[in-house]
């Protein structure tokens, strides 16, 4: 006569017998049976996937075209712009060149004019724009970074200053510190291809790039004198010249590695800081001989330079 | 309840004959759709012997059920005989743990759990447990006595145990055509639940279905199943006593036993013969009616006599005021109202289906089947009970028995 249940007999119930589906074991109206309801089952399942999949495709389709979007999501204005970006562009930048009208909504924008607005500007790389609802619109960039400097006339005798690309696009550079911009050596003058008015890449600013990438981490001390660069002599003849600020032309070959010049360049260097006379020319686009000519004083401007009096060979050994 | 209809299959495994009858649910009622009968074989005295032909018949007969109504079965409650089949009954007691002896779920939980916690021999399962009215302090409750006051709580159970081997063999046949067996319903049960109403089962009533190969019984008291029984003796040992006693095949006896047979003596002439076919054709011959009804009611009487010595003092004609109910094909056996009368003591009648039942669903050997639907909805919408308390499925099963 108490509640406690614990020990109590447990009788099983004909419900514990099992209730298994063998085909093995079903009568042929059976297997039909079977073969129905998981033919129902199937049906069943691509219906339900036929249905999340149009629900998929409705939804993909709203959000991507603003005319299927509901009033309500129209009505909202932009208050935010959020930029993300690897490089110096700012959001005073970003306000300025998107220049969006009062009180657009995010579905009224349309990010693709918006992404050539960005990408007009040639110091942006890629720019991804997107829609956060309600108010915000992100803009994703990836920046490009100088590697030379060049000043040209953009017409009418405006001379600016512009920058070059390692993938030799010139663009007008915004946001960058004025002490990094005037480490940079400068591009020799040379013609400006322009198609419809912009101006077209520059071809074989990888080799510059690559050049004083190397030189820069190398041969720090002697970079610090470079001043111009020169691409005059890519196409005919493979090289690339370097000017210093004391006025001698270092000759580059495009053909061979820029590691074994520029370590030859080290140890001329060397050599050449003992002589009374500064070099007026080093050529290391000749392989294991680097030809160097002498003016016959000192300088005092490039512009003046005479024609050399003397010259000198060194000549290297190949390592064994 | 959903809007979607329940497609019910009620399946008889009888050893004369497979009845399928197709019930559509919706929750608040219930729609007989579909019918299906079979001549059985492969079952002998209630218990499925031939796997592979009882099978082939059971499936046949769901077949053509589901062809008339139309629809797919979709669960199936399955009419459980057989001589294996055996009861017993055990009483739970609790005191009442509240402090004021208020009567509250938890006291009806303990002492429930307590009256069916009782173990079963090896390879025995519960088909049943049949609940008696609780007791209270010694006073009859026949409804739930949740919030009654009261010291001491009592419950009885009827339960019915079989089998597992021969459970596992009816409900195979039905796995065979990809169904689930959702209710196992003791015959008696599902028969008496039909051809008997709430007041004679108040009264206290004795359902007989005596069919084929078995006799099902069950003893109603005080509204509720009381004893509950099977006897593997029916309708056949009435045609096999005919076949040896007049030396004919089965079939010719059947024949006379339908035409001539009688529960009880009323052929005074020993003269008086009958023919066996009637259409003088050759091998066409006499017998004696007597003898025809002396064999048939003695057997009857004999058969009626071993339901009463089972019963025992379970039985006493004061407490089955309702009388005797009789159902199942051998019902049909002229007479046999007149003989159980003479063998309980007690008035008997031949069972009847409610008259809301259609007219070709009337006749006995669809008592049960129809009982199957009834009574298996009910059972399952108890269990469900607690789940959906006071939900429209219990109240709409309650205004559906109402009018029994």
């Amino acid at each position: 006569m108490n509640h406690d249940l614990v020990n109590l007999p447990y009788a099983r119930s004909w419900r514990d017998i099992p209730q298994p589906v063998k085909p093995r074991a079903l009568s042929r109206e059976g297997q039909w049976r079977l073969f129905a309801s998981g033919l129902r089952l199937g049906g069943f399942i691509a219906a339900t996937l036929a249905v999340g999949w149009g629900v998929w495709e409705i939804a993909r389709s709203l959000q991507e075209n603003p005319k299927r979007m509901p009033a309500a999501a129209k009505a909202v204005p932009v208050k935010h712009l959020a930029l993300k970006t690897d490089g110096h562009l700012d959001a005073a930048w970003l306000v300025r060149t998107l220049a969006l009208p009062r009180n657009a909504s995010l579905m009224e924008l349309d990010l693709l004019r918006l992404r050539d607005l960005l990408l007009a500007h040639g110091q942006v790389r890629t720019a991804t724009l997107t829609r956060n609802f309600p108010d915000t619109l992100e803009v994703r960039l990836a920046e490009r970074e100088p590697v030379v400097r060049l000043r040209t006339d953009l017409g009418g005798g405006e001379v600016r200053t512009l920058l070059v690309a390692k993938d030799g696009v010139v663009f007008e550079g915004a946001g960058f510190a004025s002490e990094k911009l005037e480490a940079l050596p400068w591009l020799a003058p040379a013609r400006l291809a322009r198609v419809e008015g912009r101006i077209q890449p520059i071809a074989g600013l990888p080799l510059v790039a690559d050049l004083l990438e190397r030189a820069q981490r190398e041969t720090a001390r002697l970079f610090a004198t470079w001043e111009i660069v020169s691409l005059a002599g890519l196409e005919a003849d493979d090289e690339i010249e370097v000017r210093t600020r004391q006025g001698a032309r270092i000759v580059f070959g495009t053909k061979g590695e820029f590691f074994p010049q520029l370590a030859k360049l080290d140890a001329v260097w060397d050599q050449l800081a003992k002589a009374s006379v500064p070099p007026a020319r080093i050529d290391l686009s000749l392989g294991r001989e680097v030809p160097v000519s002498f003016a016959a004083q000192p300088l005092p401007a490039p512009a003046a330079a005479d024609p050399v009096k003397s010259a000198f060979t060194f000549r290297f050994s190949p390592p064994n | 309840m959903s809007s979607q209809p329940t497609i019910i299959g009620a399946v008889e495994i009888g050893t004369s004959k497979i009845t399928v009858l197709v019930g559509e649910y919706t929750g608040r009622e219930l729609a007989i759709i579909g019918r299906g009968e079979c001549a059985s074989r492969g079952v002998i005295k209630g218990g499925v012997v031939d796997n592979k032909a009882a099978s082939e018949c059971t499936h046949a007969a769901l077949e053509m059920a589901e062809r008339e109504a139309g629809e797919a079965i979709d669960v199936v409650f399955l009419a459980q005989s057989g001589g294996h089949l055996e009861g017993f009954y055990n009483e739970g007691t609790v005191s009442v743990r509240a402090a004021d002896n208020v009567i509250d779920a938890g006291d009806i939980q303990a002492v429930c759990d307590q009256a069916k916690a009782k173990q079963l021999p090896d390879g025995r399962m519960v088909v049943h447990h049949i609940r008696r009215p609780y007791r209270v302090d010694g006073r009859l409750v026949p409804s739930s006595p949740d919030g009654l006051v009261g010291q001491r709580l009592e419950v009885g159970y009827w339960t019915v145990h079989g089998q597992e081997e021969r459970l596992a063999d009816g409900i195979n046949v039905i796995r065979g055509f990809n169904l689930k067996v959702r209710e196992l319903v003791l015959a008696s049960l599902a028969a008496g639940h039909m051809v008997t109403t709430p007041e004679e089962r108040q009264h206290g009533v004795l359902v007989l279905d005596i069919g084929a190969g078995t006799t099902d019984y069950v003893l109603y008291r005080d509204g509720a199943p009381h004893t509950t029984g099977v006897l593997p003796l029916g309708g056949t040992h009435l045609t096999n006593d005919l076949s040896l006693g007049l030396r004919l095949t089965e079939v010719q006896a059947e024949k006379l036993k339908l035409r001539f047979g009688r529960a009880n003596l009323v052929t005074k002439d020993k003269n008086q013969k009958v023919w066996l076919d009637g259409n003088f054709a050759i091998g066409d011959r006499q017998f004696p009616q007597q003898t025809i009804e002396q064999i048939t009611s003695v057997r009857a009487w004999e058969l009626l006599e071993v339901v009463k010595r089972k019963l025992g003092n379970a039985f006493a004609p004061e407490g089955c005021a309702a009388g005797v109910v009789l159902t199942g094909g051998t019902a049909k056996l002229a007479g046999i109202a007149e003989t159980a009368s003479k063998v309980f003591g007690v008035t008997a009648h031949l069972g009847e289906a409610p008259t809301w039942v259609r007219e070709n669903l009337r006749d006995p050997g669809y008592h049960t089947a129809l009982g199957l639907l009834y009574y298996g909805i009910s059972a399952h919408a108890e269990k469900s009970a607690p789940a959906r308390r006071g939900g429209g499925f219990v109240t709409g099963l309650r205004r559906l028995f109402a009018s029994n």
